[in-house]
């Protein structure tokens, strides 16, 4: 079997639910899609999602007219080529675009499901909820995690940051959510970076006084493996990082530096066979990794054959506009079926209806970075948020 | 696909001496499905019974394609039951017949399941385990260049330095029938302590350009290979006979090797793959120590850093089986047979 040729679609989607973070806590609703379709002489298409679009054109040379199943050969063509300029920004998404669809197109092959082909025990993943929900009433936040526990979630992350007692009221919110699933919910916190190390260490400790944390995620800058070693010595619950990192040698000092005790992974990370990597690298150290959120949970796939997976981040804000997908959510966990790939297939038609008749709404990715980040904060405006300031 | 039992053939011994360099015995071990498909695979004969044991508790009903999950559930297993090196080869070679059923079960060679190109794998000799005097020793090396062009040399050393120089310099000039500058490496066989391989290593590079020296001192020991990779020219190569990721993380965190060796005998296929993931985030090359029937030969298109595969035997020494991988112009090249290649005679 041969790639024969590409095609990118693109579009925008309007989400049910907005979503925001410290860094945009007002929110945002639009969603830019893209989908990579990767062509073979013998009709079978590899799909994968991302932001690949633009810098495919520049790599596809190096793909064309391989066999699909020679995937992690290809990856290691493409990593060599980008060499000089380096597996970054553009060049980067285009490669994990890429490698996702040549491991789409090698399990469809094998007419099996890519956890399967990746040689996973089973189709079976535990998930965590997590709400993006920075944006979202109180009433709101306990409606989501308890939707989510009704599903046997028994762990929630929340967006924190920017108002200590606020987080406070709203992690019990969260647990009281979840605690129809757990007597114990599990509880993470995020806050996207929006605190210095030392600012992270104390609003955490006066957390961890009332609440139990698994683990804090990106309490620093993604790079800086000084400041947030110094948080996870200095806190009981785990440091998570790696989401905005996207190779294995970016993630490498962080490991190297006892800097992170759980990494997150996802396809952007140079795609299946570089995410892969890093979780082999991070298995070597004794270190966890835990999936982030997809559309339509595709990435389970691979969380699935991970040896040191722990949970998988599941949103659920509505980004399905145009696929349908072969798993479902019971009793805690992510369940794939048998349906070969990622399992997902895209409904064609309503592509073309949302690229023809864009939606409109609130806000747009990617979130830029707030005011006084690292230094000092800022609590939201009056009606930034729809919750009550603590 | 389902596993449905598994055989094991008795012990073979010395007179039948394997490709690879296996101990003094060795067996077969097929696994059966009831798709019809075999997989395949060759250990050490220590590994019969825990072999059977092991198909029993938990291969029987597993799906091979699911080798990697299988493979993490009986190193779990073995972890908690503490066991020794004959039980990680069970498992090893356990895997390796998993990948031989995936890839069958594909129609395609293993290298292409793993996710590589044809692999062409920059091969060298090895005449470690064959007791040959200074005679045989250039004979065989003499063989390796004319035949099969291979274009590096190791040498087992330790015993006496005079003996040393000269043997290593019959590799090097039987080599250079292949190429000017051959590739020399030593292995040591853990008979030296950090300081005397540090004096012994320093002599020898007076005269040699060592690639690599391996099997010094204890594996284990990452602060004193550490000291000689900072007293020497050469890259200490470190990982032979390690059954475990977890053994190599000292060797990670002190960058006390500077070539990661990957012996598929001992951690699987599975195992092989995960190491060298890890070993590509500090762009350290890898190595894999020899394989019956070269069937490592397979992996090498698939490892971001892969260097080299060691070769003691280029074509099967016994009639028990063939293999599919050849050794060409010094290139070890697998072939295109469904699973790793290996065919029961």
């Amino acid at each position: 079997m041969k790639i024969t040729g590409y095609r990118v679609e693109q579009y925008l989607m309007k989400m049910d639910r907005l979503v925001g973070d410290a860094n945009l806590p007002s929110g945002v609703e639009m969603l830019p899609g893209s989908i990579l379709y990767l062509e073979t002489d013998e009709g079978l298409t590899g799909i994968s999602f991302g932001y690949g679009g633009g810098a495919v054109e520049g790599l596809f040379g190096l793909i064309e007219d391989a066999d699909p199943r020679e995937v992690v050969a290809l990856w290691i063509r493409m990593n060599d080529f980008l060499h000089k300029a380096g597996n970054e920004g553009a060049a980067c998404a285009a490669l994990s675009a890429i490698d996702m669809a040549l491991w789409d197109l090698k399990a469809k092959i094998a007419g099996e499901p890519l956890w399967k082909t990746l040689g996973a025990k089973e189709g079976r993943v535990k998930a965590y909820a997590s709400g993006l929900d920075y944006c979202l009433s109180d009433e709101e936040l306990f409606a989501f995690y308890r939707r989510m526990a009704e599903l046997g979630i028994d762990g929630g992350k929340l967006k924190v940051g920017l108002d200590l007692k606020a987080d406070l009221r709203r992690l019990g919110i969260m647990r009281d959510a979840l605690s129809i699933a757990s007597p114990r919910p599990v509880l993470m916190i995020d806050s996207n970076e929006y605190w210095s190390p030392k600012q992270a260490v104390r609003y955490i400790r006066r957390m961890e006084q009332h609440f139990e944390l698994r683990w804090v995620e990106e309490p620093a800058r993604r790079w800086d493996y000084h400041g947030l070693r110094l948080v996870s010595q200095q806190v009981a619950a785990k440091v998570a990082s790696g989401e905005n990192l996207h190779t294995l040698a970016d993630v490498y000092p962080l490991i190297a530096n006892q800097a992170v005790d759980v990494i997150n992974v996802w396809t952007g990370q140079s795609g299946v066979t570089g995410l892969r990597q890093i979780a082999h690298m991070a298995h070597a150290h004794g270190l966890q990794v835990s999936m982030m959120n997809a559309q339509a949970n595709y990435m389970a796939q691979i969380a699935a054959a991970l040896p040191n997976h722990n949970m998988m981040e599941v949103v659920d804000p509505g980004r399905e506009h145009c696929l349908r997908w072969d798993n479902r959510i019971e009793d805690g966990y992510i369940v794939l079926g048998d349906a070969p790939g990622f399992g997902i297939e895209i409904d064609e038609q309503k592509l073309r209806e949302l690229q023809a008749h864009p939606p409109t709404g609130r806000g747009k990715f990617p979130f830029p970075r707030r005011e006084g980040a690292g230094r000092y904060i800022v609590p939201p405006a009056p009606g930034e948020v729809p919750w009550r300031r603590g | 696909m389902k596993i449905t039992g598994v055989k094991v053939t008795r012990r073979m011994h010395e007179t039948n001496a394997l490709a690879g360099r296996l101990a003094e015995s060795c067996c077969i071990v097929m696994l059966s499905t009831d798709a019809g498909l075999t997989g395949i695979g060759i250990a050490d004969a220590g590994v019969r019974a825990p072999v059977r044991r092991l198909v029993a508790d938990m291969l029987v009903g597993a799906d091979p394609r699911s080798v990697t999950g299988i493979w993490q559930r009986m190193m779990d297993a073995q972890s908690a039951s503490h066991s020794g090196k004959v039980l990680s080869r069970a498992i090893a070679v356990l895997d390796q017949a998993l990948w031989d059923l995936k890839a069958k079960a594909n129609h395609e060679p293993l290298w292409k399941s793993l996710g590589g190109a044809p692999p062409t794998a920059n091969a060298y000799a090895s005449s470690i385990g064959l007791s040959l005097g200074d005679e045989e020793l250039s004979a065989w090396f003499l063989r390796m260049a004319r035949d099969h062009g291979l274009r590096g040399g190791k040498l087992r050393v330790g015993t006496e330095e005079s003996g040393d120089a000269r043997r290593l310099e019959r590799i090097r000039a039987a080599l250079a029938e292949a190429t000017p500058e051959p590739v020399l490496m030593i292995d040591a066989d853990h008979g030296w302590s950090v300081k005397q391989a540090i004096d012994r290593v320093r002599a020898m590079e007076q005269q040699f350009d060592l690639t690599w020296i391996e099997g010094v001192s204890r594996d284990r020991d990452a602060r004193g290979l550490k000291q000689l990779s900072d007293a020497i020219c050469g890259a200490v190569c470190v990982g032979k006979g390690f059954a475990t990721i977890g053994e190599f993380l000292p060797h990670l965190q002190r960058r006390s090797a500077d070539v990661i060796q990957i012996d598929i005998n001992t951690i699987g296929i599975t195992g092989a793959l995960q190491v060298a993931d890890a070993a590509f985030g500090l762009e350290l090359p890898v190595t894999l120590s020899a394989a019956p029937g070269n069937v490592h030969a397979h992996l090498a298109g698939v490892m971001p850093y892969f260097m080299s595969i060691e070769i003691v035997d280029p074509e099967p020494v016994t009639r028990l089986f063939t293999s599919g991988v050849r050794i060409v112009d010094g290139w070890a090249v697998a072939g295109d047979a469904p699973g790793n290649g290996l065919v029961l005679s």
